[in-house]
């Protein structure tokens, strides 16, 4: 192993460098493919934008392939609190939703088509959204 | 590598907390939800989430130092990248682990100091020395192996940002593991003296990988707080079977002899024999084995094992000699020129 | 693709040791930062362009054990110091200090994006592709290394000198990178290494001479003198052998057996 591994340094008493604390931490987002979206990766500490850029490349960049770095002031995340902010209403949400839907027009359409018709009309459905 | 098996995390009952927020608390983690940092927690819980994020970032790093040494001396050019990239690996998880740690409300700069000052500790499988070659196979099948074992059942936890960091540790530690496997394979199928520096290098490791998982449990763990709070959510008795399971018929079959050993101060085996209660029950389909020497263990954790100092002053050389860096990018004017 | 005339093959293979030479000894200098470097970030960072090196080296190795018959780890770990082309500059250790870990990287990496533009023009197909390829991530390197000089030679008074130190002791041995090959003329007159298009010490010099200059740093360099080369023919300086002897350590135990 090289020299420096090797001598004996010491291992207790007073640290000769002060406390300074950490620099800013920024967060990571990473794009897989072009088009893809980029998705929340980590975080890495650094002085300045261009730090964080240089230093996420190579943390985040390159256990896979990746074609796209965005990094954030983690500062500059606002974010809800799960406990106080409500998004998603108690209410029932199903009138706004296509899957409110797929059940009642079913059995209407049923009343006036013949199966293999219904079936064929419904091919071009997104059926995703069911 | 590495883990928070043995960190010995002691938690208090937390009797002070209001019992309203206390109940709704335990009832997210009975559901199995993730709890986040901005959720309601008992501070004893903060308290040692961050004590077990700190004990696992530290022994990242300096689990980076025993392999770190053979990075220079990797005998070919694919196992010398694949060491460094390794190595680099477990800085990585150190940074995202001081990232989960720093995020519960203690600075880095203060982690690092109290590591090298010896106020906190790492994992005690570090402190055993590599002298070989054949050593840095053993660390990356057997130590890189208990550790995805133990983080698998951390990665069930209950915080958050502790469960996400331990899912994208354990992709890089598959590759850790794997190419152990392919250094002790071809240890173990090359020549006679290849074959003997895996079979003295197993012996060194075999027992501190089986330490790996920490002491045997106290009485009814499942029901302390760190299980009960899913800190961890397997007991270290059944990691450790579930180790010896896996690894004891396989490193039969690379030919490898498991010994029971003695060892000097400096963690060289100085006597071995046989482990005689080694054999598998038919019945219950465990792996029998004599128990590791849980007063070393204890001795080691203490402080002194035979790399304690050796580690503690290498990391510290790394904090002093770059203080002058961070100084400067922090306190200095260390932007970049405008561009032109 | 036109076959190399057989009294090229031997400077030919000599070139490309010298790039894949000074790419793994300075690989190798600096992977072993990997777990020791100032801030955790940087330590990644660095041992990413550690290993972009050492991975250079090896793609190369293989060419050339295409082409004279041997392996790359043979060439990398079974040969003895004379046999390296390597310049000195690629051999000095920076015993951990991180300013001349950067100065060395400095130096090098403004060369090798020069020296492999230059390769990249190469009449020898493979080796063209490969040297392209290779340029393309010599920029990042640059231009990780530049930024580190611009922050650290702008931080404070206390980090201004210590870059200034390590820039001026490394300065007189920097220009050994330019000590040519055996025959080289004969590789460039028939257009394997084609003439640089503008004189590439200068070129080196200037891009260097402004960088120091962002950085608030001086920065003279003169062509190499006789003291610092002898690199290229397999005179080094007394650091390589023991860097040697590490560095083969392990597979100078059984050469033959695979690792
Ligand atoms: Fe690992
Ligand atoms: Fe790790």
């Amino acid at each position: 192993m090289s020299n420096v591994r090797e001598q004996s340094h010491p291992s207790n008493g007073d640290l000769t460098s002060p406390a300074e604390g950490d620099l800013k931490p920024y967060v990571v987002f990473t794009q897989l493919n072009r088009g893809d979206p980029h998705m929340y990766a980590g975080c890495v500490d650094a002085a300045d934008q261009q730090m964080a850029l240089q230093f996420a490349r190579e943390h985040y960049g390159q256990d896979q392939k990746c074609v796209n770095i965005w990094v954030v002031p983690k500062e500059a995340v606002t974010a809800t609190n799960y406990d106080t902010d409500l998004i998603w209403r108690h209410t029932d949400q199903t009138y706004r939703l296509a899957r409110g839907y797929s059940k009642p027009v079913k059995d209407k359409w049923r009343k006036l088509r013949r199966a293999e018709d219904l079936k064929e009309y419904e091919k071009d459905d997104l059926k995703e959204t069911f | 590598m590495s883990g928070s098996a043995n960190v010995g995390v002691h938690v208090d009952h937390a009797r002070d907390e209001d019992p309203a927020k206390m109940a709704e608390f335990e009832a997210k983690i009975n559901a199995g939800e993730l709890l986040e940092p901005d959720d309601w927690m008992p501070q004893a819980y903060r308290q040692g989430m961050l004590k077990m994020a700190e004990h696992h970032a530290n022994s990242e790093i300096i689990g980076a130092l025993p392999e770190g040494e053979w990075i220079t001396r990797a005998p070919s050019l694919r196992r010398k990248l694949a060491l460094t990239a390794k190595v680099q690996d477990e800085v990585g998880h150190g940074q995202m682990l001081y990232r989960v740690s720093q995020d519960l409300g203690k600075s880095r700069d203060q982690m690092l100091r109290d590591l090298i000052t010896g106020r906190t500790k790492y994992h005690n499988v570090f402190n055993y020395p590599a002298p070989t070659w054949g050593d840095i196979a053993m660390i990356q099948w057997l130590i890189d192996g208990a550790a995805i074992m133990n983080q698998k059942t951390l990665a069930d936890g209950a915080y958050g940002p502790y469960v996400r960091t331990m899912k994208r540790i354990n992709m890089e530690e598959a590759f850790h593991f794997k190419s152990g496997e392919d250094m002790v394979l071809t240890l173990m199928s090359g020549t006679k003296m290849q074959r003997q520096m895996g079979q003295e290098a197993f012996d060194r490791w075999w027992y501190p990988a089986l330490m790996f998982f920490g002491p045997p449990d106290k009485p009814h763990a499942e029901q302390l707080p760190p299980m009960r709070w899913r800190m961890k959510t397997v007991t270290n008795d059944n990691l450790r079977r579930r180790f010896i399971n896996r690894f004891a018929p396989a490193a039969i079959d690379l030919g490898l002899k498991i010994h029971v050993v003695k060892k000097d101060d400096n963690g060289m085996v100085i006597e071995r024999k046989p482990d005689e209660n080694l054999r598998l029950d038919e019945t219950t389909g465990n792996w029998s084995f004599t128990q590791p020497d849980w007063d070393e263990f204890y001795r080691v954790i203490r402080g002194n094992g035979p790399c304690n100092a050796k580690r503690l002053a290498l990391r510290r050389f790394s904090y002093e000699q770059g203080r002058w860096v961070r100084h400067a990018i922090l306190r200095g004017n260390a932007g970049l020129p405008p561009a032109a | 693709m036109i076959t190399l005339p057989d009294n090229l093959k031997r400077p030919f293979a000599d070139l490309l040791l010298a790039v894949a030479d000074d790419k793994l000894m300075l690989g190798h200098r600096n992977s072993d930062w990997t777990g020791l470097a100032p801030i955790l970030e940087e330590d990644i960072a660095f041992s990413s362009l550690a290993q972009d090196e050492m991975a250079h080296a090896q793609a190369l190795y293989q060419l050339i054990a295409g082409l004279i018959g041997t392996s790359a780890d043979a060439l990398a770990f079974g040969r003895k110091s004379e046999a390296f082309r390597c310049a000195a500059i690629v051999e000095a250790p920076d015993e951990f200090d991180w300013a001349t870990a950067i100065c060395r990287q400095f130096f090098c990496d403004h060369f090798d994006r020069l020296r492999l533009r230059r390769l990249a023009r190469s009449s020898d197909k493979p080796v063209a592709d490969l040297a392209n390829r290779l340029a393309a991530e010599e920029q990042i390197h640059v231009e990780h290394v530049d930024s580190w000089m611009q922050r650290l030679g702008r931080g404070t008074d206390e980090s201004r000198q210590r870059m200034q130190k390590a820039l001026d002791r490394l300065a007189a041995i920097a220009p050994s990178l330019f000590e040519p090959i055996e025959h080289e003329h004969e590789l460039v007159a028939a257009d394997v290494y084609p003439r640089a298009e503008t004189d590439m010490f200068e070129t080196w010099r200037n891009e260097l001479e402004q960088i120091a200059n962002d950085s608030s740093l001086k920065l003279d360099l003169h062509p190499p003198s006789p003291q610092t080369i002898g690199g290229r023919r397999g005179k080094h300086t007394e650091h390589l052998p023991p860097l040697l002897d590490e560095m083969c350590e392990v597979y100078r135990l059984e050469p033959n057996a695979a690792w």
